[in-house]
């Protein structure tokens, strides 16, 4: 059956506005723009069909959150993104050891002595990224016009975006407790057929 | 399986087909090439189940060109026979009323029998002639609006009209879910079209029973309960920032009232004593000017004496300066004296300067007097004379005259003598020489002119001048001469005499001099012993004198001491009576203008007030003091009416305007102070406010939340009927709602809050400020609006989005969003069909059960096994499953064939095929 898909632009008044945002690479966060998110996710399949006949591929994250996927990306966006991926892994880490909910993430307040916390953490690489804490600063500020980051009351919020760094993080997470978990099975293998060979 | 239900359908004339009859009471394959018209025919269902138009869908047919294809005459039926458990069996039917391709419903109870339509000629029976045509064959039909067969068929209240019993199809647990089951219903005959989006507002309204569709507008909510609050807020904040502006009307407020106490208490008594002021006034005046009069008296007395006093002080002072100048005087005649010590010596010192003198006054009466001076140059000229005659005398043997005389003639001589001086003329011969005869011509050219004499260079007139020299003889001259020599003598004599007389004059005077000298001399001893005399007397006269200066001198003094103090009493007095001018005009001023004139003041009394605790009485002599005084507190009532009045202003567009309706300026003031002083006590009673307006405002989210939760139960047991057919090669199917996490969190957080102020730990908990300024309220808050703003309204579906858990046998079960992505295509007609008549189940009344149909296109795409899972759940449902297919399945009861000749479709009954499965077991 050959789909024909009828477009009614009226319905897609952001149209321009949500394309520019997403091009350049900003991801559109329901609880940030409300409005915005409000028409993408009435007329997602709309939106989807035509960025996708364009050439985009939108992707809608159900947790509130929607970005272009790029294949290709500029050298200056994977240093951003790496840069980004060791500043939130540094962050998610030392709130782990706080004994705090990831998944609440949201509700994290990122003040100026809490970059200081995480420069002192995460000392070593940050150095071999050739960042100091000012740098850590305006790392988030980039961060805000990619959307994964608001600022807010002399400091910084995560939007929902940031799942997709969370998500990674939680893999390799798992991927390393299954590691310890084997390397341990391994040892208490090893014991057990050593106290078999004792007893 | 139900008897009750759906049995045939049949359409005549209708979509293409000639005549169509399809079973409607078991699972049917429908088989025919693509786009032949299977899709048309289960949609003609449509027309008599969802009736109204708006919620029909042909796909890509508008419904007005549906209805065109549907009914293109008047003889173009479709109907529908049903097994109803009351009223037996029911014919529903739908029957074109020709050029318009309107249409119009009818009802009969009875079997479908299609040639019940034809008329005899084998023609079927056109719309018109209908009913009469039915009724001839026994048929009692009866016509029905759209609204009427809708409400027969899904069984309103209101009942249909006539006796023909009960035609309900479809008996609905909630009437109003007749819209949505409507929905579902043109869903699921389509099942394909089914969508995901559509899925969750069914859901809702199917499940969502107890508030009504619209959203709760949360910012309104908000707004509303803290409307209160908000507005007390900024009371209290218009307060807060005034507080200086509020001190300042405490403070004037505090003195208006004092001072208005003040002029009441005191405005009588001014009253009293401006009356009686002027005889006050009055006398006061007169003694004033009694007691002046005297004063002034007094000083011209004491001026006077004093003049008199200084007078005789100044004589006094004379006569001691005269007594003292005798003194001298005697001292002095004493020093003069000091060697002689009788008068006798003097006496005849006396007597020996007047001889002396008389001596020499004789001496000099006899002589002339003439000055030796003049002597003496009369002697000189004498002297002179005598020189003359004597040269004259010596030459007189022969002078020039006489040489001239023999040389010239008598004219020229007598111009000569006229030329010459004398002593020229008398020249001796050595003192001259003579050439007679040059001389002659000489003057004979001189003198060619009678009286003038012509001098190379020089012309003289000589008429005017004198003879100089006449020649006398030696007698004469020696006559001449002797009477010189001896008047020569003669002056000689009175030379010496003169001289000698100077010095005569010289003694006389100096004599007479010594004379009264000595005359004086006597005098002054007889003074000098008067004065002796009079010493000791004098003594005493001085003494007296300057006694008598002293005494003077001291009531001088007292006078100027005396005076001074009259002038300042005076002054004083002036002063007293300047004074009383003074109060008197300012009085007469203040009496004029009186500054409580203004009405307020008439009313001063009954306006609140401070009672003033003072003096009793206004003493006149300070009235006009007191009248400034009055003057200036009535002024400055006015000024603190208008400050108060000003600063109310401020306060007003300061925003403090809770008072306004206070009954006067002055309620409102005092509760305006009332309130600034109790503002600590204000910010508590906000904040309990607050804490109740965040209570209240949770209640509508408490709702919200109250209905997700009741959603979600619904949906528990909703999964519960889904999940326990197999479907395919399903094992887990579930419909989730998953929270909108943000949302949720942001209404959570709130009735939270809400929860702590209820359970009245709230006091301690908010340590850092006001509930209002919580920075997680705020957050959660403004979410919430944000939503709302955004969807227009806040809404159980805002707080939630489906889930399609979807899990494969042997795998893990995966979420979809969307049901068309979940799985394969048979996987998902699958869980479409489920969903869709499970929605449909739930809103049927389980009681009332009546078999309908549903559709399924292109039925290849499942498998045989899948085939026959559908139609056992669709069963279960309650519902006939029809496949549409190109080729027959074997699964079905029913394998119906669409047959194409004379242009048009054809389904007959007895190109049906019942197919019974092989294995008796196998029953479905």
């Amino acid at each position: 059956m050959t789909q024909s898909v009828n477009l009614d632009l009226g319905l897609l008044p952001s149209l321009g506005e949500l394309f520019d945002a997403f091009n350049a690479g900003k991801h559109l966060n329901r609880t940030a723009e409300p409005a915005l998110w409000a028409e993408l996710e009435s007329e997602q399949k709309q939106y989807q069909e035509l960025f996708g006949r364009l050439g985009f591929n939108l992707c809608v994250d159900r947790r509130g959150f929607a970005w272009f996927q790029f294949d290709n990306a500029s050298s200056n966006v994977s240093r951003t993104t790496r840069q980004l991926a060791l500043l939130f892994m540094l962050l998610f880490e030392m709130k782990a050891d706080e004994g705090m909910h990831l998944h609440r993430f949201a509700d994290w307040s990122i003040d100026r002595s809490m970059l200081a916390k995480l420069f002192e953490r995460g000392h070593d690489l940050l150095l071999v990224e050739g960042m100091d804490e000012e740098a850590l600063a305006t790392l988030l500020d980039r961060a805000c016009a990619y959307g994964f980051v608001e600022t807010a009351a002399g400091g910084w919020r995560l939007l929902s975006a940031i799942w997709r760094y969370l998500d990674h993080f939680e893999v390799l997470a798992n991927e390393r407790a299954d590691k310890l978990e084997e390397g341990i099975e391994d040892d208490e293998s090893i014991e057990t057929s050593a106290e078999e060979e004792r007893a | 399986m139900m008897d009750y239900g759906f049995q045939r359908l049949v359409l005549l004339n209708s979509a293409g087909y000639e005549r169509a009859e399809l079973p409607l009471d078991a699972s049917v394959s429908l088989v025919a090439p693509n786009n032949t018209g299977k899709t048309s025919l289960i949609n003609a269902l449509q027309f008599l189940l969802i009736i109204d138009r708006r919620r029909m869908d042909f796909g890509s047919y508008e419904v007005d060109r549906s209805r065109r294809f549907y009914f293109p005459s008047n003889s173009a039926y479709i109907l529908l026979e049903v097994l109803l458990p009351d009223s037996g069996s029911v014919v529903l039917g739908c029957v074109g009323k020709g050029v318009s391709h309107d249409y119009e419903y009818f009802a009969y109870r009875g079997q479908l029998n299609v040639d019940d339509f034809r008329r005899d000629d084998g023609c079927l029976a056109a719309q018109p002639e209908l009913l009469s045509h039915l009724a001839s064959r026994g048929r009692l039909a009866q016509r029905f609006s759209g609204t009427e067969f809708t409400s027969m068929v899904y069984g309103n209240s209101r009942r249909a009209r006539g006796d023909n019993g009960d035609f309900t199809v479809f008996r609905l647990e909630q009437a109003r879910h007749a819209e949505v089951f409507q929905r579902v219903l043109t869903r699921t005959l389509r099942l394909d079209k089914l969508q995901s989006k559509e899925v969750k507002a069914y859901l809702l309204q199917i499940f969502y029973r107890d508030l009504s569709d619209a959203g709760i507008d949360f910012k309104q909510e908000w707004d509303k309960a803290f409307s209160d609050v908000n507005a007390d807020r900024e009371q209290y904040q218009a307060a807060l920032k005034q507080k200086g502006q509020f001190d300042q009307l405490e403070a004037l407020y505090e003195e208006r009232l004092s001072l208005r106490g003040k002029l009441v208490y005191f405005r009588p008594l001014i009253d009293r004593a401006l009356e009686d002021w002027q005889t006050y006034y009055q006398s006061r005046f007169a003694e004033l000017e009694q007691a002046r009069k005297e004063i002034e008296q007094a000083d011209e007395q004491l001026q006077e004496d004093r003049v008199a006093w200084s007078g005789e002080r100044q004589r006094n002072l004379q006569a001691a300066d005269a007594i003292g100048r005798e003194g001298q005087r005697q001292a002095e005649l004493e020093r003069r004296f000091a060697l002689v010590d009788r008068r006798e010596t003097l006496e005849q010192a006396i007597a020996v300067a007047r001889e002396a003198y008389e001596v020499q006054v004789a001496l000099v009466a006899g002589v002339q007097r003439r000055k030796p001076d003049e002597i003496a140059r009369q002697r000189c000229r004498v002297m002179k004379d005598v020189q003359r005659l004597e040269r004259e005398k010596a030459s007189l043997s022969g002078n020039l005259y006489q040489h001239l005389q023999r040389e010239l003639n008598a004219e020229q001589l007598d111009v000569l003598n006229r030329l010459f001086a004398r002593e020229v003329m008398t020249l001796p011969e050595s003192g001259f020489q003579i050439s007679g005869d040059q001389l002659h011509r000489s003057l004979e050219q001189w003198l060619s002119q009678p009286g003038r004499l012509e001098l190379p260079g020089l012309e003289l007139q000589l008429a005017g001048l004198p003879e100089q020299h006449r020649q006398r003889s030696a007698e004469e001259i020696e006559q001449e001469l002797s009477d010189v020599q001896c008047q020569l003598v003669l002056l000689d004599e009175q030379l010496r005499v003169a001289e000698e007389l100077q010095a005569a004059e010289a003694l006389k005077r100096e004599r007479e001099l010594d004379y009264q000298q000595a005359r004086l001399d006597l005098e002054a001893f007889d003074v000098l012993a008067g004065l002796r005399a009079s010493a000791v007397e004098r003594e005493q006269s001085l003494l007296a004198f300057q006694s008598a200066v002293a005494e003077l001198d001291v009531k001088l003094g007292g006078v100027q001491a005396e005076l001074r103090r009259l002038r300042e009493q005076l002054d004083g007095m002036r002063k007293q009576q300047d004074e009383l001018e003074g109060q008197h005009r300012k009085i007469c001023i203040g009496r004029d203008q009186r500054c409580d004139g203004d009405t307020v003041f008439s009313y001063l009394p009954d306006l609140p007030q401070y009672p003033w605790a003072g003096r009793a009485a206004l003493p006149i002599e300070q009235l006009d003091v007191h009248l400034g005084e009055y003057q200036q507190d009535c002024r400055r009532l006015s000024r603190l009416d208008s400050e108060v009045r000003g600063l109310l202003v401020e306060l007003h567009a300061g925003g403090l305007t809770k008072f306004q309706a206070a009954a006067d300026p002055d309620e409102e003031i005092r509760m305006m102070v009332e309130f600034g002083r109790h503002l600590p006590q204000e910010f508590e009673a906000i904040e309990r406010k607050a804490r109740t307006a965040v209570v209240n405002v949770t209640a509508c989210l408490r709702q919200l939340r109250g209905s997700l939760n009741d959603f979600k139960a619904k949906m528990r047991q909703f999964n519960l009927l889904i999940g326990r057919r197999r479907l395919s090669d399903l094992s887990v199917f579930k419909i989730e709602p998953e929270d909108e996490q943000d949302l949720v969190w942001a209404i959570e957080t709130l009735i939270s809050t809400a929860e702590q102020v209820d359970s009245g730990e709230s006091f301690d908990l908010f340590d850092h400020g006001s509930v209002l300024d919580d920075e997680s309220l705020g957050r959660a808050k403004a979410l919430l609006i944000r939503e709302g703003d955004a969807r227009g309204g806040l809404a159980v579906e805002h707080l939630f989005r489906l889930s399609f858990i979807v899990g494969k046998e042997g795998q893990k079960p995966e979420a979809f969003a969307d049901l068309d992505g979940a799985a394969s295509n048979g996987t998902v007609l699958m869980a479409k069909l489920v969903t869709g008549l499970a929605l449909l189940h739930q809103m049927q009344d389980k009681r009332y059960s009546v078999r309908a149909a549903c559709y399924l296109d292109e039925a290849l795409a499942l498998d045989g096994p899948n085939q026959t899972s559908l139609i056992d759940t669709a069963a279960e449902f309650g519902f006939a499953l029809i496949f549409a297919s190109p080729a027959p399945l074997a699964t079905v009861r029913y394998c119906v064939r669409i047959t194409r000749h004379g242009g048009h479709n054809h389904v007959s009954r007895k190109n049906w095929q019942e197919l019974e499965p092989i294995v008796a077991g196998a029953e479905v």
